[in-house]
């Protein structure tokens, strides 16, 4: 990154810039320039020119100084010469919310605004607009009522637009220029037409029949700006894509537009068709036809916007797209090379595996002449062929590597990484190849995250392969010569090498002995433990601190170790007392876009949890229930959605205790509810043991109400219960408008629907890294197994996926991913049940007519493995 | 500066420009002193309260006057002391029938001549006693007594009573004015 900082400097070093290496205090001084007379118009646009230049470099202006200069500027409005006046309205805009006061240049703009020069008149109404705040907005409301139907039509349009960014502040203000929005509508300039049905748009955005019918009123009239055309079809199609149907006047208007004489609105139609969701093939059938045509345009531009189109169409719609094979074809070889890689992406998606090694072909003749952006679209789509044909990964492999020789930036380099990666994890067979190219590719690698990203794949994965050894030399290459990040991945990945083949053990503890002198202090740290750790020589000790790491939380761990250290006692730190890493949901990756990074909602979870051990920690009731294990991840809702109450149900598990939470809203304007407990009957051992009411429901003021319950003592395997539900509560009847309730109420029940509590209820999800050694670790003294007919089940993946959902732990290793075209497949889990025992479970399936399910289950203590197998049973 | 502008400096022909506050209470009659003071073809048909301010020019017969027309409302009446500096006189109305807020006037007036930037600089003043049309309008007279004025010793002032609307008393004030600035000049 420096590195490429410095280059940028030398060639702009050249002197080009004259505002290069200005100074913040030594142009505020020259602005005092703008209080002398008399003025100097060319002198004081220059300085003008200098503030703006600051400013948009993200130079901080204090309050104090930009006032100052503002009020200096004030001053450059006696002078009469057009180009400072105009460098005046751009500082006015600029500065609006830097300096105070602002709005001392109100009457001077608005004497611009309806002065005879027209050139002042439009940049006036903007910058007045900008410097008003809603409680000025009546002074001036007359005079943009005016500039609206003004004839000239860049005062009409700067009026319009200035509107529509003040609608967001004073949206009632605005609301009253519609008529005046309407008369410009109809005007003859095709800027003032778009831009005053863009503010009568979004006035009425939030009334879809106000929307409806303005468009039907504009198709019969027919518009004469096509930009408005183009912002009509916008409209219509997200009118269409809220109400999800088809045959409405909305869809027709859309499609005549594909017959308009301006080809702006045709592709805007077409593409506006391509985006519906859920179109059919036979509404696509005539926007396709029209990108068609475009293909063959002699202008560069239609022929981007049709083949990149295309391409979009092409992932949904991959047979639509077939008949324009041919023209597309033809732009494989087209000059313009944007077109080109986008051709051929797109001819990838929808050609057949045969064609595959005659584009690949082609593309790598050109690939060194297109842009980043343009090569993450060709990995994006190689990608999506490598999870096609599968066998044809030998050949995209090579490609992939060549590309990753090549220079690139970030975005680049790590799509194609994202993608070798996924093909490893997809395919077995490509996973030798994959590393050993991964290895070259981190030995000349600038990005650390990359770098650091790949050992930790070397890590996990070189193990497991033939030939381990051969990967330890480029993972000790990176703790030789690379920086300190990259250095103290590299350690982790030696260290699992080591936990995991006892015929490397001897070396590696070398090479993590020369580790230990590192002048890094986290890769000693890293070192020295590894070391130790692998110097006892104990399976249990590998697994549990080399190849699976913490699994608690880490924002929970640091409070818990904060209060451990403020309240100092005898007893040792308790891990098992801090809550677990709630796994994130959205690990799956979605299909369509595999090589694009799931952003885990990883800090959020984690907050949530806090929140609700917050929460229940404040009820007096909830003391001494222990830390709070596990909270169910969605409420459940207890009652239809349109009812008179909405109840919520959320599950706290505690380690002898569930604490039901019911967040309760009062959908009645004219009863005001109190005292509202939820009465719970169970159906097994269960023993409710307190309610915990909500004091008061006003209307529409969400409360929320506790139920505890105490587990079974006696038959503890009895964990899945139901239990039925009832509403009590106090209700007063209260005035709608005024909220005041009557003083005498009555008792009344509303029956919710059951509540189920689970096994999964019981357990948390927790991601082993490595199976086999967590699964070694626990050992085999409270070992279980017992086989299974699933009769109603027809598939392994149906089975796999109800089995997951079911026992609510987390698949390891990838193995809820079914490989095709087996009838064998062996699902590996993992969690935490309440108490903090590990729980692990291996289930063999079998298919023949009907799944057979083989569960082992294991776990630290033997409560667990029952309730598991009983469970399932 | 251009060569012939020079040239008709030198000649007399061009006009020397000065810098002129007006300032006031709200509804005093600022804008319309000063429209009225406009050459009759760029005068507005309608005034409306100034917000912040205005920049207005205006010829007299011998000097060119840059008046900034402030806006007299509260709110804004601290914005004066920006201009200050610049001001080469100071026009202050009054309006003569409003003795309710003639106090107001009194205290705005007295901020105003100890400030920093106006209290040691012998700047002419000139007090416009406004809306002398109007019935229970007091007499130029009352007006400088209410407001003191016999205390300025420092600064030249002079108050005229005006009657902006139909333009009776402004030209003799100007006249005041103009007098006042060039012998200040030279």
């Amino acid at each position: 990154m420096l590195k490429k900082f410095d280059k940028k400097d030398e060639e702009s070093g050249g002197g080009s810039n004259p505002f290069q290496h200005l100074e913040k205090s030594a142009v505020l001084q020259e602005a005092r320039v703008f209080n002398e007379t008399p003025i100097s118009p060319r002198k004081c646009a220059h300085i003008l020119t200098k503030i703006l230049y600051l400013i948009n470099q993200g130079e901080h202006l204090g309050t104090t100084e930009a006032t100052e200069a503002f009020f200096a500027m004030t001053k450059l409005f006696q002078s009469n010469d057009p180009t400072l006046r105009r460098m005046c309205y751009l500082t006015i805009k600029e500065m609006s919310c830097i300096a105070e006061d602002v709005i001392i240049v109100t009457s001077s703009l608005t004497k611009d605004m309806t002065g005879k020069e027209d050139n002042y008149r439009g940049p006036a109404v903007r910058a007045l607009c900008q410097i008003t705040d809603s409680t000025m907005l009546q002074a001036i409301e007359r005079y943009m009522k005016q500039a609206i139907v003004d004839k000239v039509p860049s005062v009409s349009s700067s009026a319009l637009v200035s509107s529509l960014h003040l609608l967001k502040c004073s949206f009632d203000v605005v609301k009253r220029w519609v008529n005046e929005a309407q008369e410009a509508a109809s005007s003859d300039n095709i800027m003032v037409q778009y831009h005053a049905l863009g503010l009568l748009y979004h006035v009425r955005r939030n009334d879809r029949l106000a929307v409806n019918k303005m468009i039907s009123k504009f198709t019969r009239h027919g518009l004469k700006s096509p930009f408005a055309y183009c912002l009509m079809i916008r409209v219509a199609s997200k009118q269409l894509e809220e109400d999800g149907s088809r045959d409405s006047p909305l869809f027709d208007f859309i499609e005549s537009c594909l017959r308009n004489k301006h080809e702006m609105v045709v592709y805007e139609a077409a593409s506006a068709i391509v985006n519906l969701p859920g179109c059919s093939a036979k509404e696509l059938a005539p926007a396709v036809s029209v990108l068609q045509l475009f293909c063959s345009s002699p202008k560069a531009a239609l022929r981007y916007a049709a083949v990149r189109t295309l391409n979009k169409v092409a992932m949904k719609h991959p047979s639509a797209v077939t008949a324009c094979n041919l023209d597309l074809e033809n732009l494989v070889t087209d000059s313009n090379r944007s077109i080109a890689t986008l051709a051929i992406t797109t001819l990838l998606k929808t050609g057949s595996e045969s064609s595959i090694d005659r584009l690949m072909k082609q593309i790598s003749s050109f690939m060194s002449e297109i842009s980043d952006e343009f090569k993450v679209v060709v990995v994006q789509a190689i990608s999506a062929l490598c999870q096609k044909y599968p066998r044809k990964h030998a050949v995209l492999m090579n490609f992939l590597f060549s590309m990753l020789r090549e220079e690139g930036g970030f975005e680049y380099k790590r799509a194609i990484v994202d993608c070798i990666i996924s093909i490893i994890e997809e395919n077995s067979e490509s996973k030798e190849t994959g590393l050993s190219h991964l290895c070259e590719f981190i030995e000349d690698c600038e990005f650390t995250v990359l770098a650091t990203r790949i050992l930790h794949l070397l890590g996990q994965e070189g193990p497991k392969t033939n030939n381990p050894s051969k990967y330890i030399r480029f993972i000790y290459n990176r703790v030789v010569l690379e920086h300190e990040e990259v250095r103290a991945g590299a350690v982790s990945a030696l260290a699992k090498f080591g936990a995991q083949n006892e015929e490397m053990l001897p070396s590696i503890l070398v090479l993590l002995k020369r580790c230990v002198m590192d002048d890094d202090n986290e890769v000693r740290d890293r070192a020295t433990f590894y070391l130790n750790v692998l110097e006892q020589k104990q399976k249990a000790l590998n697994a549990g601190y080399i190849l699976n790491g913490l699994t608690v939380s880490i924002p929970g761990l640091e409070r818990a170790l904060q209060q451990y250290t403020l309240e100092p006692s005898e007893k040792p730190f308790d891990l098992k007392s801090v809550p677990l890493a709630t796994t994130p949901m959205a690990e799956q990756r979605t299909e369509g876009t595999p090589v694009v990074a799931v952003k885990q909602p990883e800090k959020v979870a984690a907050t949530r949890q806090e929140i609700f051990q917050e929460q229940l920690a404040a009820v007096p009731e909830f003391r001494g229930l222990g830390p709070l294990f596990k909270s169910s991840p969605e409420p459940v809702a207890l009652t239809e959605s349109e009812t008179e109450y909405v109840i919520r149900c959320t599950k706290h598990t505690f380690t002898d205790h569930i604490v039901f939470q019911f967040d309760c809203t009062n959908t009645l304007n004219d009863q005001t509810l109190e005292n509202v407990t939820v009465q719970m009957e169970p159906t097994e051992a269960y023993e409710v043991l307190c309610y915990v009411p909500a004091r008061s429901l006003p209307y529409n003021q969400p409360g929320t109400c506790y139920t505890l319950v105490a587990l079974p003592k006696e038959d503890p395997i009895a964990v899945a219960c139901t239990f039925s539900c009832m509403m009590k509560f106090t209700v007063k009847d209260c005035d709608p408008t005024t909220g005041e309730a009557d003083d005498e109420g009555y008792e009344d029940e509303y029956v919710l629907e059951d509540l189920e509590v689970t096994v999964a209820d019981h357990i948390q999800k927790v991601m082993k890294l490595n199976f086999e050694a967590a699964w070694d670790e626990v050992g085999d003294e409270f070992e279980k197994e017992e086989t299974f007919t699933l009769s109603t089940i027809k598939t392994l993946e149906e089975a796999v996926g109800n089995i997951v959902k079911f026992l609510g732990m987390h698949p390891c290793e990838r193995s809820d991913k079914v490989p095709d075209n087996k009838n064998t497949h062996t699902l590996l889990l993992a969690g935490v049940f309440r108490g903090g025992y590990d729980i692990l479970v291996r289930s063999r399936l079998l298919l023949l007519d009907t799944v057979t399910m083989q569960v082992t289950a294991r776990s630290s203590e033997e409560l667990p493995v029952d309730i598991i197998l009983a469970s399932v049973g | 500066m251009g060569l012939l502008d020079r040239l008709s400096g030198l000649l007399g022909l061009k006009k020397k420009e000065v810098h002129v506050l007006c300032l006031g209470l709200d509804n005093s009659g600022k804008t319309t002193i000063i429209n009225k003071l406009k050459p009759s073809n760029a005068q507005s048909q309608d005034v409306v309260p100034t917000i912040g301010f205005s920049i207005e020019k205006f010829r007299s017969s011998s000097l060119s006057f840059t008046v900034f027309d402030m806006s007299g409302q509260g709110r804004y009446r601290n914005l004066w002391e920006h201009y200050y500096k610049e001001g080469q006189a100071i026009i202050f109305v009054i309006d003569s029938s409003d003795r309710l807020r003639m106090v107001v006037a009194k205290e705005e007036l007295d901020t105003l001549l100890n400030h920093p930037d106006i209290k040691h600089r012998r700047i002419p003043i000139l007090f416009f006693a406004n809306k002398m049309d109007l019935r229970d309008a007091v007499t130029s007279v009352k007006v400088s007594q209410l407001l003191c004025l016999e205390n300025i010793k420092d600064k030249p002032w002079h108050i005229c009573a005006s009657d902006a609307i139909k333009g009776e008393g402004l030209q003799e004030g100007v006249d005041w004015l103009q007098d006042q600035i060039q012998a200040v000049k030279t």
